[in-house]
């Protein structure tokens, strides 16, 4: 019973902080002329209202997934990755060239059982590589991740923009889209039911936040992570080697999100094409907040975020509200998530629980 | 805490109420529940990522559907906005199986979402803007009965612009910044200002500088996003004697069309009449190459209500010249009937611009 009321206790700021959301939402909506219940109604219908509703959700909760834990791991070790973005795109350059190259220089096709491994193992190894070098100049050189990962997730982008323009493009000449060939079908995640576009990849994310969790909270390398994100001193004093601790906390944050890119690449787009992925990581970083970095809540957070994305088209088609309501809705959320002093004021809730490190000051 | 949360509820749920009474439509309107029904017309539009008030392509489309309904050729419009690439096919289903009779997707990057969606629902009629379409190993099904693209011979816009910028130029030197040639219509924006400027020199006796740049030299993510690099390259065609600039590629051509103005030498812009467009610009905008969409998008919806949906793939847009605005009193009488002369022999064929659909291959 105890630890019930302490689970509802931790859920209440974030339930609290969707529900003011919502409101406030509805409130917009209403002043700019639509009816919130309508809006509300055509969106939950979108979202899942019908097999292809609840499909497509799980489509746009994949990627939420994968990108939120990566982000609320590092959390976790006292760092912040706002790098997913970078991370992801990597993955997803990797594992499109091994899927659709890999055959070529092979002069032979591959059995899917060892070309889909390598793609996503490859993938997931560049986004890792990608997360590991902020780690690395965080550790020995005191660079603090927050500016270092935002300077990676430059250079990806712009090498991603290199690439898909130039080596990787697809050579034919009807394509003008900067995009490279389709994977080979031995590398395809496959989706669950046919005719739906929900994939293994889905399954996988869930799986992975059970994983999450266990690594977090049952393994001596949780401990340690959790540990150096507590208090890097005392990690220290404890004999924990805080350097290859952060090195690892980025480079399994990183694996993480390239596995979202990865996932899309291999089990949804079947390529990697320039405009695709614009802001996951950055959602990721709102979703972590919200699920309180807990693997459990950010795929709850994830499937309410996919489920608004999924659920804006059918709110717009009944309404000719614009979609743009769902980022307000999304921004307000991660306001109050972040300034939950606002909530517990409205509410009247006392603070009860510690909070929460997320990021320390240089060389910390 | 309860009893605060259920009174704003309950203040928000009746002030939701009331502003929903004062919107709720009078009856015998036609909703989006009707399409599908006998006698109802429904027309959907599916954007590119973006917006339908993003003041190009997305908002002059809306604007012919729009036009379609005021004229009372449709009963009824709906759009969605695109708002990641993956949601395409989505986006185009959430029309067809709401019983929508037609379907406006627009820009390049739904042509593979519009033809698989042709394909899925043989019932309903797909109409795309800027979409290049043949017969080919991944369409052999080209031209499919219910799929038509819009389609502009841009090489004849650029054509009547080239013509007045070579006759109204005192240098004799003309300058076009363009993003880049490997999309054919730019490429024939390009060539057909060539053609025009040389048509003017034949009929007026003047030797005329042509310089045409494109911004090939950058991938396809920033070709037509380079406002600084088509100021730049205007500035120095500028500074080589050019004093008239016609930009022709998004942004790009922007920039090239800003930095015309602001050296106060003629400015030329593209696709809509940038007069409007670009207001910064728009005292030394002489003309612009012009691809009208919404009375093209608005005619083919009155020809597919009318139940004479145009087959064949290809539907041809208008091509034409802006008017000259704020600079009508520097174009003389002549060069002004010049242009009527070639806009009406471009029309009925007298005039041809020579230029080939594609760029041929070296």
């Amino acid at each position: 019973v105890k630890r019930l009321k302490e689970l509802l206790n931790s859920l209440l700021v974030p339930l609290l902080a969707i529900v003011t959301a919502i409101i406030i939402g509805g409130i917009v909506i209403a002043v700019v002329g639509g009816n919130p219940f309508a809006a509300y109604l055509g969106l939950a219908q979108g979202a899942f209202g019908s097999a292809k509703a609840l499909s497509e959700t799980a489509v746009w909760a994949t990627p939420y997934i994968f990108a939120g834990l990566a982000v609320a791991l590092a959390f976790k070790g006292g760092l912040f990755n706002i790098g997913g973005e970078g991370q992801l795109a990597v993955g997803a350059v990797v594992s499109a060239l091994i899927g659709y190259a890999l055959p070529e220089w092979l002069h032979t096709s591959i059995p899917w059982f060892i070309h889909l491994p390598l793609t996503v193992g490859l993938g997931v190894l560049g986004g890792a590589i990608w997360g590991a070098i902020p780690g690395a100049l965080k550790a020995y050189t005191g660079g603090h991740e927050v500016i270092n990962t935002i300077m990676m997730n430059y250079i990806a982008l712009n090498l991603t923009s290199f690439l898909l323009n130039g080596p990787m493009r697809d050579p034919n000449p009807l394509n003008l889209s900067a995009k490279t060939p389709d994977i080979a079908v031995s590398a395809r995640i496959p989706p669950i039911f046919p005719g739906l576009r929900v994939h293994w990849g889905f399954v996988l994310a869930l799986l992975m936040s059970v994983f999450i969790w266990w690594l977090l909270q049952k393994t001596t390398l949780g401990f340690e992570i959790r540990t150096v994100g507590a208090n890097p001193d005392a990690a220290k004093y404890a004999g924990i080697n805080v350097k290859w601790n952060i090195i690892l906390t980025m480079g399994i944050s990183g694996a993480l999100a390239g596995l979202a890119g990865v996932i899309e690449v291999t089990a949804l787009n079947y390529r990697h094409e320039l405009g695709f992925s614009l802001g996951y990581g950055f959602d990721a970083i709102a979703i972590a907040l919200l699920g309180k970095n807990n693997p459990y809540g950010v795929v709850l957070a994830a499937i309410l975020f996919g489920a608004m994305r999924n659920g804006g088209t059918r709110m717009q088609f009944l309404t000719q509200i614009p979609v743009d309501i769902i980022s307000v809705i999304q921004a307000l959320i991660l306001l109050f998530v972040a300034a939950d002093a606002i909530i517990r004021f409205i509410y009247r809730i006392r603070p009860g629980e510690e909070r929460l490190v997320l990021t320390r000051g240089w060389g910390g | 805490m309860y009893k605060k949360l259920s009174f704003v509820i309950a203040v928000i749920m009746i002030a939701a109420m009331i502003l929903a009474a004062c919107g709720t439509s009078t009856s015998g309107e036609v909703t989006a529940a009707d399409c599908g029904k006998e006698g109802v017309f429904c027309v959907g539009l599916v954007t590119d990522v973006g917006k339908v008030d993003d003041k190009s392509f997305n908002q002059t489309a809306w604007e012919g559907v729009q036009l379609a309904k005021t004229n009372g050729d449709v009963d009824w419009i709906q759009y969605i906005e695109t708002v990641d690439s993956k949601d395409y096919d989505k986006n185009i289903s959430t029309f067809a199986d709401g019983g929508y009779n037609a379907i406006v997707t627009v820009g390049f990057n739904l042509t593979e979402p519009t033809y698989a969606a042709a394909m899925k629902y043989p019932n309903v009629k797909f109409i795309g803007i800027d979409q290049f379409l043949s017969k080919d190993d991944t369409h052999p099904d080209w031209p499919l009965a219910n799929l038509v693209s819009i389609s502009y011979n841009e090489d004849q816009s650029a054509f009547l612009v080239g013509a007045l910028g070579a006759m109204m130029s005192k240098t004799h030197k003309l300058g076009a910044v363009c993003g880049t040639d490997a999309v054919p219509p730019v490429w024939r924006y390009g060539e057909g200002y060539k053609a025009g400027a040389a048509y003017a020199d034949a009929k007026m006796g003047t030797t005329t500088e042509v310089t045409v740049v494109y911004h090939s030299d950058v991938g396809f993510d920033k070709t037509f996003t380079d406002p600084t690099w088509g100021a730049d390259t205007a500035n120095s065609m500028i500074d080589k004697g050019a004093d008239v600039i016609f930009g022709c590629g998004g942004k790009t051509g922007n920039g090239a069309v800003d930095a015309a103005a602001n050296r106060g030498v003629y400015a030329i812009g593209v696709d809509t009449d940038q007069y409007y467009t670009l207001p910064e610009a728009a005292a030394r905008m002489l003309s612009s190459a012009m691809k009208p969409e919404t009375e093209p998008v608005a005619a083919v919806l009155k020809l597919t209500a009318d139940g004479n949906f145009p087959a064949g793939g290809i539907y041809m847009g208008p091509s034409g010249y802006a008017p000259y605005h704020d600079l009508a009193s520097e174009v003389p009488a002549n060069v002004d009937s010049e242009m009527q002369a070639i806009q009406k022999g471009l029309n009925d064929g007298s005039i041809k611009t020579d230029v080939p659909p594609v760029k041929p291959s070296e």
